[in-house]
């Protein structure tokens, strides 16, 4: 009976699979995830799995942090004998708002080139026997029906993990439930607001602006809207204590405020100003919503269906203004024809590919959340200062986004940009005699020297004096050289020409190893500066160890040349196995 | 069958193709010629349904193919200049996809697709991402997607783009053979041998307007030329091709 019932759901399923309409959504959603560029063999190779699991991974993470502070035991041990669970979850709750809504903005901004149908689109359906309405119904479905799925997965396990957590002090069900209900509504329809927030801001560009200058607009616009989205994130422990000061606060502008005074609204204890944010919460949302299909239906008329009549090519981004740079760096920095041709290959691809810029965008932002986190902290905590000389966790800023910046480099370094290309590289280059690693040096270094000297240096000299300040730049300059040297051992490759190593086989290790080489590199290193400034001994020592490991990075570069030292083009996973093939020669 | 009336199109009032007049009858291979920037895609695109015309209008049976577009298009099978394929489908996937959207009954879609894949020697990679498609799989992959639906009129840019020797020739004798069943088709292209070998009618475009539009007989006698080359040279080209020839040469020597 069950099986029969089954097997007719099925065929009605497989039936319905197959309509036109049922099968344009489906296309459409299956490239939101695959991507619109040109050549899939380009893109990482995350499966659909991995994604979302990822996605759902931060709320999850954080929800069994605060464990801790939840914990009967602990509070009892604390003295909190009259603990509030709802009136702590405060924080905890905007956090989660704004994770949510930071999660999936940025998601929106990665995939922002596909949610709305492109030129291939229109070569391969329009010719076709069907609508243009269908099309058009079918894409705004697909969008539809990834937002519910995407706000339902970046908050799936934070929706069960806090409310339970939230609860776990009490043993009733009955708060459980409550707290799960209205966390999860409050959580997913602020993802749905920050969606399609995003999704207003492009469809009003692609309205406005012509598709040339959207092209071109469109990198520093996903670089802003992630800057912002950043921002929120690293004020997020700052902003709940000012909502005491509501109405008169600015922070009553802030979209998550908006979604935590709906949160409070619902549980009946929201403030008069909370409450009236809560509204303005469910307002907004529908705003938002009737704002992204007005923005789509007329982007998809103004852009879409005149596709054939405008120009597919882009014009290349004019940077006359700063061609001076290259001779100059010709003549100073770029000793060889090979490393003149790279850098002017490498800054060019990470100036006009969306995908490097975006990679390299992230870490420097992840670089400023956490800058902000150190420069919150030192405000907060100790001082800015002890005595005349800056705080470790002020020292430590210029490491930190040194640390992102030169990470985020060696990472992009390895996505490739339209492989079928580097044919050039196979054919003009010389396999043996290559200078990759001082190529990617003289890249790397560009990121960081320069505002090293234009900024650390007088910023740190004019607060402190010039002794600290020019120690400061020194140690800064010298370390981002010795990881520059550390994550350039073997490296054999001109920068996005080689095929993606095999990340997935490696992930867990190098995860450590980030973890692991922040400690050293920015905790350490600051507090060992900071305790160097105070003692011209100490701080002697710390040059001559970082000039030491300097040295001793150089030796190895040069001890392992021609140890396996041939470009490479294709990167090859590790067999999981190999034949010995000992009975060979017997 | 197709007609193609005062066709016009300007962009920013700049014509790209103005007074375009032919008509394809059931049974002719129309062969588009010209060179680059002559109108050739832009008239293609009007005579899909692509692009609607600033001017003029392309009938299909005697009705406005934008009066009826979907009607029209369920009839035309086309092979676009550009191979512009979804790369994460599957050969298999992306032609079930388009039959299903041309409303294909599901039985005979995947018997034609099948059997179709075996023909065109790609039933072995049938399962494989487009991505790892070379330009021929994916040129015969869109000759595929628009031969499967049997349509009574084709238009092809440029379908030889990437195709082996093999594969070119089956291609051509194909044409041919359409022709011969009835079929109109609208053949755009710029190798010159092959249009000659495969179009009873030929439409010469220059600077967005025609040159000449008949027989390939009539054109040849009417100009007294004996090839395509040489009439197509003579209708269409104003530069003097040896010379640019020894101006590169010259180039290529220059210290």
């Amino acid at each position: 009976m069950t099986s029969a019932l089954l097997h007719t759901a099925r065929r009605k399923w497989d039936a319905h699979s197959q309509r036109p309409f049922t099968r344009l959504v489906r296309l459409f959603v299956g490239r939101v995830f695959h991507g619109s560029g040109e050549s899939a063999e380009g893109e990482l190779d995350l499966s659909l799995g991995l994604v979302l699991s990822l996605l759902a991974l931060p709320g999850g993470f954080y929800s069994i942090l605060l464990l801790d502070k939840y914990s009967t035991l602990l509070q009892w041990m604390r003295g909190q004998h009259d603990f509030d669970p709802l009136a702590a979850a405060l924080p905890d709750e905007y956090f989660f708002i704004v994770l949510s809504m930071t999660v999936t903005g940025v998601v929106a901004v990665w995939r922002w080139d596909s949610i709305f149908p492109d030129r291939r689109d229109y070569a391969n359906l329009v010719p076709l026997p069907i609508p243009m309405r269908a099309i058009f119904l079918a894409n705004l479905a697909a969008i539809l029906f990834l937002t519910l799925v995407l706000a339902l997965d970046v908050n799936a396990a934070s929706s069960v993990l806090f409310p339970f957590v939230v609860s776990a002090s009490q043993n009733t069900f009955t708060l459980f439930a409550q707290v799960l209900w209205v966390h999860a509504f409050v959580v997913m329809l602020a993802s749905i607001f920050s969606f399609f927030a995003v999704f207003v801001t492009v469809g009003l560009l692609m309205v406005t602006l012509p598709y040339a200058a959207f092209r071109r607009l469109s990198l520093y616009l996903r670089g802003t809207i992630i800057a912002c989205l950043a921002a929120l994130l690293a004020t997020s422990f700052a902003v709940p204590s000012m909502l005491r000061q509501l109405p008169g606060t600015s922070a009553r502008f802030l979209p998550p405020v908006w979604f935590l005074g709906l949160c409070q609204l619902i549980r009946g204890r929201a403030s008069p100003p909370l409450a009236s944010l809560g509204h303005v919460a469910l307002i907004g949302s529908a705003a938002v919503l009737v704002a992204a299909v007005v923005t789509y239906a007329l982007s998809y008329r103004r852009c879409f269906v005149r596709i054939p009549e405008t120009t597919e090519t882009i014009p290349a981004y004019g940077r006359a203004n700063l061609l001076w740079i290259f001779p100059v760096l010709d003549r100073t920095m770029l000793t060889s024809p090979f490393q003149r041709a790279g850098y002017r290959f490498v800054m060019k691809t990470l100036l006009r590919s969306e995908r490097h810029g975006l990679v390299l965008g992230g870490f420097f932002g992840l670089g400023i959340v956490m800058a902000s986190q150190f420069l919150f902290a030192s405000f907060n905590g100790t001082q800015i200062e002890a005595g005349n000389l800056p705080s470790a966790e002020v020292v430590a800023i210029p490491l930190i986004l040194s640390y992102c910046i030169i990470f985020g480099m060696r990472f992009v370094f390895d996505i490739p940009t339209e492989m079928r290309a580097n044919w050039v590289f196979r054919l003009s280059l010389d396999k043996t005699r290559h200078e990759c690693i001082p190529l990617a040096r003289k890249l790397i270094l560009t990121f960081v020297f320069p505002w090293v000297v234009a900024i650390v240096l007088p910023l740190y000299g004019y607060r402190w004096g010039w002794r600290v300040g020019i120690l400061h730049a020194v140690v800064v300059t010298l370390w981002s050289l010795c990881l520059a040297d550390l994550l350039l051992l073997r490296f054999r490759k001109v920068p996005f020409t080689c095929s993606y190593p095999p990340f997935r086989d490696s992930a867990v290790v190098l995860a450590l190893f980030c973890v692991l080489g922040f400690f050293v590199f920015v905790v350490l290193t600051s507090k060992l500066e900071r305790w160097g400034l105070s003692n011209p001994i100490v701080m002697t020592s710390l040059l001559v160890i970082m000039f030491s490991s300097w040295y001793g990075l150089s030796r190895i570069h040069q001890g392992i040349e021609g140890i396996d030292n041939e470009l490479i083009f294709e990167e090859s996973s590790p067999a999981s196995f190999e034949l010995l093939d000992l009975g060979r020669g017997t | 069958m197709l007609e193609a009336r005062e066709l016009t199109k300007s962009y920013a009032s700049v014509p790209a193709v103005q007074d375009v007049n032919f008509s394809l009858a059931p049974g002719q291979v129309l062969g588009c010629l010209g060179p680059n920037g002559s109108g050739k895609s832009t008239t293609v695109k009007m005579l899909t349904g692509l692009l609607e015309p600033t001017r003029g209008k392309v009938l299909f049976n005697g009705e406005d193919i934008h009066k009826d577009l979907v009607g029209f298009r369920k009839c035309l099978g086309y092979v676009p200049e550009e191979p512009n394929l979804y790369p994460y489908l599957s050969g298999r996937e992306y032609l079930e996809l388009v039959g299903t959207l041309r409303g294909m009954p599901r039985s005979s879609l995947e018997r034609k697709i099948d059997a179709l894949l075996d023909l065109f020697s790609l039933h072995a990679h049938r399962h494989a991402s487009i991505a790892s498609y070379s330009k021929g799989m994916r040129q015969r992959i869109l000759l595929i997607a628009a031969l499967m639906d049997d349509p009574k009129l084709l238009v092809f840019d440029e379908p030889l783009s990437g195709l082996d020797v093999t594969t070119a020739l089956v291609l051509k004798n194909l044409i041919k053979a359409l022709g011969q069943q009835g079929k109109a088709v609208f053949y755009c292209s710029h190798v010159l041998e092959v249009v000659e070998q495969v179009c009873s009618h030929l439409l010469i475009l220059r600077k967005g307007a025609v040159l000449a539009c008949d027989t390939a007989e009539a054109i040849h006698s009417g100009i007294e030329q004996s090839s395509l080359e040489t009439t197509f040279m003579h209708l269409v080209e104003e530069v003097d091709a040896d010379k640019i020839t020894r101006d590169i040469i010259s180039a290529m020597e220059a210290a």
